[in-house]
């Protein structure tokens, strides 16, 4: 599944601490703003390990589900290209 | 899901958090998360941190070490399944054993008769359809046929490797007809170390078709080092060899011929060593082969006995799971990977 996912964090440190997760797990896009590509298990723990770290009464951060025919109808203009996941090469 | 290709030099890889990272002299040159490799593999040299490869291990990722020409050198990856009776039917179906002689000759029908389609293709493309070179194809395929037939009435591995040894000397006798670029020739195919661009392009090929073939056996629960058609011989992935071939015209072959025919690689992108002959790729041409053979592997295709789109990479691990099944008794037989 394809998740959008962004977040509000008031605190620096435990910003990056998000960040640096959600780096783990999908493309970082725009400031706050995260694209992943998930399975459900993938997706339940990268919500767990959020849900331990952030503060709820101060943080928030927000996932948004795209279904498989509205993904292809996400339109960029500029910023930063979307990863080619079928090769890496060094 | 993709595979990291590390052909920088002195490379190392670590890992933070959950991301793999390459870095080279204090520069980080990769950054992706674990989720999205399925494999590793180092051409050249490289370290690799104790963390990432734990990880590696327990993500079940496999890594492979190949020389910076693609000469195959070791893997490493996590054991075996823990499916005994995939192992256990491999077994049993010992030398000669009918089981044996079926599999065997499924794996050489596959191999020929996709060499047949690749002559009879070109065949029909080319646009002199009464030059020598038709003429030289024609007779390939003529060969070919003379080996196919014979292979459901054979009942000896000695007598189809035969088949199967007729066969590839006529596919290679008339590879040359198949490049369509300047300077390139093909006379007979060389290994070892191979000393022209085109044995060296499909020798490379080979390496990476066995790596990935090798992880799909490893998958399914198969010994790699038990085959069929090739014989058990100290460190040699047999069964992955097996089941090469009917990919080998399909994958390396195919993909070979367009980087040629297409220019995608250009004889300034080789260099001779002078005492061997041996004949390697450039930085650049190494780079721009890996990512035509990813694209390869990533291209769909109808696969004719599941009657679904896939790719070849998952192709590699359907071939491997038909005939676990065969071996197993739960089919009839192995239908091998033949495509128009």
């Amino acid at each position: 599944m394809y998740v959008a996912i962004s977040y509000d964090i008031s605190e620096d440190k435990r910003r990056t601490k998000v960040h640096k997760i959600l780096k783990s797990y999908g493309q970082w896009m725009q400031y706050s703003v995260f694209e992943c590509d998930l399975t459900e298990t993938q997706y339940a723990k990268l919500r767990s390990r959020l849900n331990k770290l952030i503060k709820p009464d101060q943080d928030s951060v927000r996932f948004y589900f795209l279904c498989a025919c509205c993904y292809a109808k996400v339109e960029r203009i500029g910023g930063e290209h979307v990863r080619d996941d079928s090769i890496f090469l060094v | 899901m993709g595979t990291i290709y590390i052909t920088q030099d002195d490379a190392f890889i670590g890992k933070t958090d959950e991301r793999l990272q390459v870095r080279s002299q204090k520069k980080t040159l990769l950054d992706v998360p674990m989720i999205k490799v399925d494999g590793v593999v180092v051409l050249g040299r490289a370290t690799i941190s104790p963390a990432a490869l734990i990880e590696l291990l327990e993500r079940k990722i496999p890594l492979s070490f190949l020389t910076g020409t693609g000469r195959f050198l070791g893997r490493l990856e996590p054991p075996l399944t823990k499916n005994i009776f995939v192992r256990s039917a491999q077994w049993q179906a010992g030398e000669n054993s009918p089981q044996a002689v079926h599999v065997v000759r499924g794996f050489i029908r596959g191999k020929l008769k996709n060499y047949r389609n690749t002559l009879m293709r070109a065949q029909r493309d080319a646009s002199d359809p009464n030059s020598a070179a038709v003429a030289k194809l024609a007779e390939g395929i003529r060969r070919l046929e003379h080996a196919i037939a014979p292979i459901n009435t054979t009942d000896t591995i000695d007598a189809l490797r035969g088949l199967e040894g007729a066969g590839s000397a006529a596919y290679f006798g008339c590879f040359q007809h198949l490049l369509r670029a300047a300077g390139f020739s093909f006379t007979t195919r060389q290994k070892r170390p191979p000393t022209d661009p085109v044995n060296a392009l499909l020798s490379f090929g080979y390496s990476l078709l066995r790596h990935d073939v090798e992880s799909a056996l490893n998958i399914v629960g198969f010994d790699p080092y038990l085959g069929y058609l090739h014989t058990q011989r100290y460190g040699r992935p047999s069964l992955a060899l097996d089941v090469m071939e009917e990919f080998r015209p399909l994958v390396v072959d195919a993909m070979v011929l367009a980087a040629i025919n297409r220019r995608s690689l250009t004889p300034t992108d080789f260099s001779t060593e002078p005492l061997s002959g041996a004949v390697s790729l450039s930085d650049d041409g190494r780079r721009t082969f890996l990512r035509l053979y990813e694209q390869k592997k990533q291209s769909q295709f109808k696969h004719p006995v599941m009657a679904k789109q896939c790719t070849y990479q998952e192709a590699f691990e359907i071939q491997a799971r038909l005939l676990a099944k065969y071996l197993m008794g739960e089919t009839d037989q192995y239908p091998p990977l033949v495509l128009k």
